[in-house]
């Protein structure tokens, strides 16, 4: 099929380009960034003409959404640093520890540097990403103007990190296989690893689900 | 009021998706990246000779899937125990302790998705290559992007680096076909996924190669 410009691939700015895309009546296909027109529609629902995928100028329920989530990883965070997330059986002695003591262990050891890979990946990069998807929202809902651009910047960064906090998962994974020595030393992983991975799963799901356009969208409200 | 109306194509706007702000799209040299100017969000980075580089990584990143995730990575060796361990292994050994949630994710996470994304970038790239453009493309293209975040091939990476500190005053650690294979798995896979422009492959599917 020949592609040729027709009257509706073009719009009329009246206000030069310094506009939304919503308020130049057009949405943004969230998979693959198409820019569609919504205004004079006649349909509910519309789809992509490239790819197919439903058009919403906004996530859907997104506010509501990422709260459940963010909400249901700090429930699970309790469990996740309070139970133990490993267990060392040396000489027949059983030594089960937090992910927490696991650092603690690292440090006495001396062996700092990994100590601090995982400090930083199991508990301040989650830390990081449910404190601050909650301060987005608390200032979506307040509607506070400032730090718009820290806040983005914020909110890259937690989405960038999302995924590293899996690394205590993927050792204990390693280290039950590989530390397998019968009565001598064996590794096993104890029932926070559940609630730990729920933690990731949902802060993840949190960042996926948030829209941070809706924070310059507070901007934009002046009437 | 500023009339300075305009009227303008919409293939030639781009729309920041981290704060929703309409622009002009510019042309820029391959390799660099465009920002929006009001969120500082990076908006696309044409790659060059996008097409080709994404159908080697990809074939080569395939090549080794097996090998890495199959056999074992290390050996340990303490008191003449020897124990070795591949990545199927440790989902394996999650799943028998009962831990049925860490084993899907573990599965899923370092298997299912990065197997899952090397295939559908490595089928649209070919498609594109041999210029055909099957009626499935959009389709595969949108499974890649939902997929994108969820295959952790690099962190299980640094896992295995980590384990390896771990155990190396303890034990004598050999370096399996495994290591090797999963070690280059990585790079391609990154590569791929560096190497891919989105927004040209969606223009190329769209237009049918006429873009």
């Amino acid at each position: 099929m020949p592609h040729s410009s027709t009257e509706k691939d073009f719009i009329t700015l009246t206000n030069g380009l310094h506009v939304t895309t919503m308020e130049a009546g057009l949405a943004q296909c969230h998979d693959c960034l198409k820019l569609v027109p919504i205004t004079g529609q006649h349909v509910i629902t519309l789809f992509c003409p490239r790819c197919g995928a439903k058009i919403h100028p906004r996530k859907p329920d997104s506010l509501i959404r990422t709260w459940a989530l963010v909400l249901t990883a700090i429930i699970l965070a309790f469990p996740a640093n309070l139970l133990p997330i490993m267990r060392v059986d040396s000489f027949g002695v059983p030594d089960e520890s937090t992910i927490m003591g696991g650092i603690i262990y690292f440090f006495k050891e001396g062996s700092y540097g990994i100590g601090l890979i995982i400090f930083t990946a199991s508990i301040l990069v989650p830390f990081f990403k449910i404190t601050g998807i909650i301060l987005i929202l608390i200032s979506i809902h307040f509607k506070w103007k400032t730090w718009l651009r820290h806040k983005a910047l914020m909110f890259r960064g937690i989405k960038f990190v999302g995924r590293w906090s899996m690394l205590d998962i993927f050792v204990i994974s390693l280290l039950q296989v590989l530390v397998n020595f019968g009565y001598f030393s064996s590794v096993e992983a104890s029932p926070a690893a559940t609630y730990f991975t729920g933690v990731v799963l949902t802060t993840m799901l949190a960042a996926i689900t948030f829209d941070p356009r809706l924070m310059w969208d507070i901007n934009k409200e002046r009437g | 009021m500023n009339t300075a109306s305009k009227k303008i194509n919409i293939s030639e706007l781009i729309a920041c998706s981290g704060c929703d702000l309409l622009l002009e799209r510019i042309n820029i040299k391959y390799g660099d990246s465009a920002f929006c100017p009001e969120c500082g969000e990076k908006l696309y980075t044409p790659k060059k000779n996008s097409i080709d580089k994404t159908l080697a990584l990809t074939l080569t990143a395939l090549l080794l899937f097996l090998p890495a995730v199959f056999m074992p990575l290390i050996t340990l060796d303490t008191l003449g125990f020897k124990e070795s361990g591949s990545i199927v292994d440790g989902i394996i050994r999650f799943y028998e302790k009962g831990y049925l949630l860490v084993s899907l994710i573990l599965l899923l996470t370092s298997l299912l998705f990065p197997l899952l994304k090397l295939s559908l970038l490595f089928v649209v790239s070919i498609n594109l290559k041999l210029k055909r453009y099957p009626g499935t493309l959009p389709f595969l293209m949108r499974c890649y992007h939902y997929i994108d975040e969820w295959g952790m091939l690099e962190v299980y990476m640094i896992g295995i680096l980590v384990s390896i500190i771990k155990m190396y005053h303890l034990a004598h650690i050999h370096y399996d076909i495994g290591f090797f294979c999963f070690t280059g798995l990585l790079i391609a896979a990154v590569c791929s996924s560096i190497a891919i422009d989105k927004h040209l492959f969606w223009n190329l599917i769209e237009k049918k190669g006429e873009a």
